[in-house]
């Protein structure tokens, strides 16, 4: 480990009072910052230097700090969460950065996150995607018996490589097209991958596609910079699993006949 | 009764699926295009006997009515879903970087095919839709046509575009449809890149010979 240092950044973030105003990029210069920090940490500092000097802070989202909530998230110099690979803003570090280095700052786009506020994106969208039929039914009685429905290893494992998804939107904001299709996919491999999701398979794909396309996200054309950006590396089979499963229920189940 | 098949057509997957299904039949048709223009090497009496036998099939107008329906119904689908994707994101970013996956052509489809389209208009005048083009030999038809140099430059435009298009789309047609296996996609991807060389290569082939042997004579 190199020791601690200090550096001096440029940032440019985006502002932006409330959903119905007009936002615009704010430079700010920001001195003393650790190559220790973490991105959050950073920004924390330089809200502290805005409310001392009786200015309003930048707003972002976060929670954990520990990469597995989903709150955070920014666009960093053009890449969703920042230049690291399968990591969240949070988990982010300074040193990744340089003495000098200019840094943008901005919200997810897409039509179906509106921003609230400077950083903080309206991701409600995923919510009602996810009521659409990113569930099982199953009866919340007595506690069930473990191990009563025996799942294959390697269906565990693929179905928790789509289980990874922490629902933080960075797939729809390094989509080119601003397409919702990783996240609904994950959810529908997910589910259809273990025996308890095949149930409602046809209803589940069906419902789920139809909310997301309401929602007005985009459409998929295959850039595959989705499964890129994304924090947990959700695989992009996700979306051909989806894909395959639309088709299946439309054309061989009798679902929305 | 028929709400389902509304919906499916209204639906993203849906779009994209009819898109990539037309455009894998659209592939089959070039290929088999492709193999038959290039009787034209063997000589011009038997690219002239292939196209006789062509024109004399009587399937012919029931099959250039489905080869046209396709073509509708693939820019159908594509101007839909590019409306659709170019509403999705109304802010745009003032640094957009790539997290290393998307492409030149997988950026350009719609670009792409629009070239193509343009190309398109321009053949079928010159080979299907001409007055000239059923007064002479098919063979002197393409020699009349090629040695032309803008009509040679538009096909070749066409070919370089068709050949950046099909660098995307074969493959990614087939995670569209559902079809991403561990097995098969990377040789799927391959694939795709290759034919669609060879297929830019081999369409661009007839206009860069005329145009060259003409010029050569000149």
């Amino acid at each position: 480990m190199s020791a601690e240092k200090t550096m001096k950044l440029n940032l440019k973030i985006w502002r932006q009072k409330n959903a119905d105003s007009n936002g615009s990029i704010e430079d700010f210069q920001l001195d003393g910052v650790s190559t220790d920090m973490s991105f959050l940490e950073m920004l924390d500092v330089l809200n502290e230097q805005l409310i001392s000097a009786g200015r309003e802070p930048i707003a972002f989202d976060h929670d954990c700090r520990e990469g597995v909530c989903g709150c955070c998230g920014a666009v960093v110099n053009g890449q969703v969460h920042g230049p690291d690979e399968e990591t969240t803003l949070c988990q982010l570090h300074m040193r990744r950065f340089h003495d000098g280095d200019t840094i943008q700052i901005e919200p997810w786009r897409s039509r179906a996150f509106p921003v609230i506020k400077d950083l903080i994106v309206d991701r409600t969208a995923f919510e009602r995607i996810q009521q659409a039929g990113g569930f099982v039914s199953v009866s919340t009685g007595s506690a069930p018996d473990a191990n009563t429905i025996s799942i294959p290893t390697r269906d565990a494992e693929k179905a928790f490589d789509f289980a990874e998804c922490i629902g933080c939107g960075g797939c729809v904001a390094a989509c080119p097209n601003g397409a919702a299709m990783l996240f609904t996919a994950a959810k529908v491999a997910q589910l259809v991958t273990l025996p308890q999701g095949k149930l409602e398979r046809s209803s589940r794909v069906l419902t789920m596609v139809e909310r997301m396309d309401a929602e007005g996200f985009g459409d998929c054309t295959n850039h595959y910079e989705c499964s890129a950006a994304c924090p947990k590396g959700v695989p992009i089979e996700a979306i051909a699993v989806m894909n395959r499963e639309y088709l299946r229920a439309t054309f061989l189940s009798p679902e929305g006949a | 009764m028929l709400r389902w098949i509304y919906r499916f057509l209204n639906s993203s997957i849906g779009r994209k699926a009819l898109m990539a299904s037309t455009g894998l039949l659209l592939i089959g048709f070039l290929i088999a295009h492709l193999a038959g223009n290039l009787s034209l090497y063997k000589g011009e009496g038997v690219f002239d006997e292939y196209a006789h036998f062509l024109g004399g099939l009587e399937i012919l107008p029931l099959a250039e009515f489905l080869l046209a329906l396709l073509f509708v119904a693939h820019i159908t689908m594509a101007i839909l879903t590019t409306l659709e994707n170019r509403g999705a994101r109304p802010v745009k970013y003032a640094v957009a970087a790539s997290h290393g996956k998307k492409t030149v052509s997988s950026t350009t489809m719609f670009i792409s095919g629009l070239v193509v389209l343009i190309f398109l208009g321009k053949h079928l005048w010159d080979f299907r839709l001409h007055k000239e083009a059923f007064e002479k030999a098919p063979a002197e038809v393409v020699q009349t046509a090629l040695s032309n140099p803008l009509t040679a430059m538009v096909y070749i435009l066409g070919a370089i575009a068709l050949g950046f298009h099909l660098f995307h789309a074969f493959a990614s047609a087939f995670q569209t449809l559902g079809v991403n296996h561990p097995k098969y996609t990377p040789a799927l991807t391959w694939l795709g890149r290759v034919l669609a060389v060879i297929l830019a290569l081999g369409f661009a082939s007839f206009p860069l010979i005329f145009w060259l042997s003409q010029g050569g004579a000149h």
